[in-house]
């Protein structure tokens, strides 16, 4: 289905790539391509419930699974799957806290959760990765922000003050490391047809195919991202098509971020 | 190469040179059948000898183009110039007339004459070329800025307007990019204006066509946006 990244490499190691929150959903499914695409895969999630496992056997790439929000957690994943596979060479920052809540009644314990899991730890796993990016004199670091961080959202002020803090991130990183031959990019989508959708549909109080249809009346093209669109912008990210594409924002969700209120 | 393109047809306009031919080359690699408009012959599989900002004969064009072959999957505007280091006062009408009429009106007529096929069909993919010039702004070179800055507008006003259809409209803004038309003694290709690239190059024809590439085999869900291979010149 896809062309290979590690193509290239001929018969050597395969280049190592590193997908964080890949449990389920997005993750998963970028997981999944980045294999398809000839990179060893390392997935990591906050707990090894045994799908970790499952898809790191799938894959033929490690599980490390580990909270990010842990200072100790981004050396540690990157070291282990340094010892495993080698010097990380692709990042997928995908990781990701959501609560939902009217700002005044956000707690602070929340608010911090999701910008320690989201921002911060992101902020020490890039950090733990970028000394073997630097000595292979390439790497590819690819965040995925949020449509909300570009536009905001009502109740989501928490999340979409770490996504968007997420874009700086990758802007700045984007002028600092490329000259260093690491590119850095984030990717903005919007509504996906994921698991969460599901949880979305139980906190509103209603079916799964309703949740389906408001949040398609949202997107202008009215079609849903589907968690292997959004791979597809990560593999392009992660592969050889992107060389002259840094510190940039794709945006694959359908228009949402162009819409007004 | 995976054979994404089996079947599929791609028009490109401005494909004899530069960023046109880059495109035509990767998307005949991918097994794409191609069609290049351009004033100068291309080495497509059917290469249409036509002024853009002829509305009758750029629409004469890719009709051909949809006749020969069936169908029109990509339509690809590239066609374009540039000319370089014009204070704004020194621009002419004539020079500001005929920079609108290729640019801007060449990628209207474009995308009005390769829309009827597409529509016909329920699918398409329409990438139109811009420029970092557009989202940053240029002390020189006003028209050039703002005919490919209108081309921005153009693209996310078709995009919405075909937003329920399955035909998607993007733009790709690249970077100063390795092609003749940057004059060899170009400000562009100066190293002290390279140094200031994060990438510190220029960009290559082929990287171009890489974006291209993608919007028009993984793009469905981008609407109006704006992809920039850059090197870093607009972050």
């Amino acid at each position: 289905m896809t062309e290979q990244a590690a193509a290239g490499t001929g018969g050597r190691q395969r280049p190592v790539a590193l997908v964080t929150g890949a449990a389920r959903g997005l993750g998963h499914a970028t997981a999944r391509r980045l294999a398809a695409d000839g990179f060893a895969v390392a997935v990591n999630d906050i707990a090894d419930d045994g799908r970790l496992a499952g898809l790191a056997g799938q894959i033929g790439g490690i599980a490390v699974p580990a909270d990010i929000a842990d200072p100790a957690a981004g050396p540690a994943i990157v070291g282990t799957v340094a010892r495993h596979l080698g010097p990380v060479q692709v990042l997928v920052a995908n990781a990701a806290a959501m609560a939902m809540a009217p700002f005044l009644e956000s707690e602070p314990d929340q608010w911090w959760r999701q910008i320690d899991v989201n921002l911060s730890g992101h902020f020490r796993v890039i950090q733990a990765v970028i000394p073997g990016m630097r000595a292979q004199r390439h790497g590819r670091i690819i965040i995925i922000a949020s449509g909300w961080g570009v536009i905001g959202h009502p109740n989501a002020t928490a999340y979409a003050a770490s996504k968007a803090g997420l874009i700086a991130l990758a802007k700045g990183l984007g002028r600092e490391l490329g000259p260093q031959g690491i590119l850095t990019n984030a990717i903005a989508p919007s509504f996906i047809d994921t698991e969460q959708l599901r949880v979305d549909a139980t906190d509103a109080g209603i079916t799964l195919d309703e949740m389906r249809r408001r949040y398609r009346e949202l997107i202008p093209i009215r079609k849903l991202a589907s968690p292997d669109d959004i791979a597809g912008a990560v593999a392009f990210l992660a592969g050889p098509r992107s060389t002259a594409v840094i510190g940039q924002v794709l945006q694959p969700n359908g228009g949402v971020t162009r819409t007004r209120a | 190469m995976t054979p994404h393109g089996a079947g599929r047809v791609a028009v490109i306009t401005g494909a004899a040179s530069g960023i046109g031919r880059a495109c035509a080359r990767l998307m005949a690699q991918a097994g794409w059948r191609t069609a290049g408009i351009d004033v100068n012959a291309c080495g497509t599989d059917l290469s249409l000898q036509a002024d853009v900002a002829d509305r009758a004969a750029a629409t004469a064009a890719v009709d051909q183009a949809a006749e020969r072959f069936g169908r029109i999957d990509l339509l690809v505007t590239a066609a374009g110039y540039y000319e370089e280091g014009i204070d704004v006062a020194d621009i002419t009408v004539e020079q500001w007339d005929r920079m609108l009429a290729v640019i801007l009106g060449g990628t209207a007529n474009c995308c009005a004459a390769a829309l009827p096929h597409m529509l016909r069909r329920g699918h398409g993919t329409i990438v139109a070329i811009s420029s970092e010039l557009a989202l940053a702004g240029s002390a020189t070179d006003l028209h050039y800025v703002a005919a490919k800055g209108a081309v921005l507008g153009l693209v996310k006003s078709l995009a919405m307007e075909l937003a329920e259809t399955a035909i998607r409209v993007n733009a790709v803004a690249p970077g100063p990019t390795d092609t003749p038309l940057l004059a060899p003694d170009s400000l562009w290709r100066k190293p002290d204006y390279l140094a200031t690239l994060p990438l510190g190059r220029l960009v290559r024809p082929d990287e171009i066509a890489d974006a291209v590439y993608y919007l028009a085999t993984e793009g469905s869900m981008y609407c109006g946006e704006v992809l920039s291979p850059n090197a870093g010149a607009v972050i």
